[in-house]
């Protein structure tokens, strides 16, 4: 005769997934995966199958945990290519772009990476041999005019460039996109 | 025995609803510990009134090693913060 607390327990298993749905942000729901594989654990346990609980505790929660941090780094970022500028170079412009660009993305749970290069030339190229997703330089103007904008954002996801032609509205940067070819395999 | 284990489980409830609603990162955190911690002391206890040592066996290895995950996690996180 199985006892009345196991209903309550195996209900458990049902609620936690639930939760585990309606998880928006990445890392949380990586939290609550861990919840999931305690209880899916605890309830293996509790019906009698002991050697299921372990596996699910040992290989299930943890492996696949790590598995999901791996993708989960790798792939929620945004790599923005600038220029490794010397210090007197350094415009409070920059910075206030990179924190916005940083807040903006940060509500669609991306990360924003800096990637400095030497020059212009390598910049461009590793735009167009797909290291980076944007890049960020100054206009090449040399007398700029009063309402023109100092920096140039260059992107190359086109959903990237979409969410920043709508969402970022400041007036030192103007936002470009380039489609360029998949390289070839 | 059956009381004991009925508010073990409620008691389980009050992490899992924590989960649930703390948006921080580290109070989900916190909460799991807390589940995980306490689905192993909920199998213990059942083990013994059951008086099947297979299970308290895998309780026991659970409570002690069944935490690496969230090491794992809290360093990604902790990794993630620093970047911000």
């Amino acid at each position: 005769m199985i006892d009345s607390y196991v209903y309550v327990i195996i209900a458990l298993l049902p609620l936690s997934a639930f939760i585990l749905l309606f998880q928006v942000n990445p890392y949380h729901a990586l939290v609550i995966r861990g919840i999931l594989g305690a209880v899916a654990a605890l309830v293996y346990g509790v019906l009698g199958a002991s050697d299921v609980a372990l596996t699910e505790a040992l290989v299930g929660t943890i492996l696949a945990m790590i598995l999901y941090i791996v993708a989960v780094r790798s792939s929620l970022v945004m790599r923005l290519g600038i220029l490794a500028e010397r210090e007197r170079d350094k415009e409070s412009y920059l910075a206030e772009l990179i924190a916005s660009v940083r807040k903006i993305i940060n509500r669609y749970h991306l990360r924003l990476e800096l990637v400095e290069y030497p020059n212009v030339e390598a910049l461009e190229q590793a735009l167009i041999a797909q290291e980076i997703h944007a890049t960020c330089t100054k206009s090449e103007l040399l007398e700029p005019e009063k309402d023109s904008k100092p920096y140039e954002t260059t992107f190359r996801v086109r959903r990237l460039f979409e969410i920043m032609e709508t969402e970022l509205n400041l007036g030192t940067t103007t936002i470009n996109y380039r489609s360029i070819p998949p390289s070839p395999p | 025995m059956n009381w004991i284990i009925i508010a073990m489980i409620l008691a389980l409830l009050i992490p899992i609803y924590e989960a649930w609603q703390d948006e921080n990162i580290w109070q989900k955190m916190l909460a799991f510990a807390s589940i995980s911690t306490k689905t192993s002391i909920i199998m213990l206890v059942i083990s013994v009134t059951r008086d099947d040592w297979y299970i308290g066996v895998v309780a026991a290895i659970i409570l002690s090693v069944g935490n690496g995950g969230l090491m794992l996690l809290a360093n990604l996180l902790k990794r993630i913060e620093k970047y911000d």
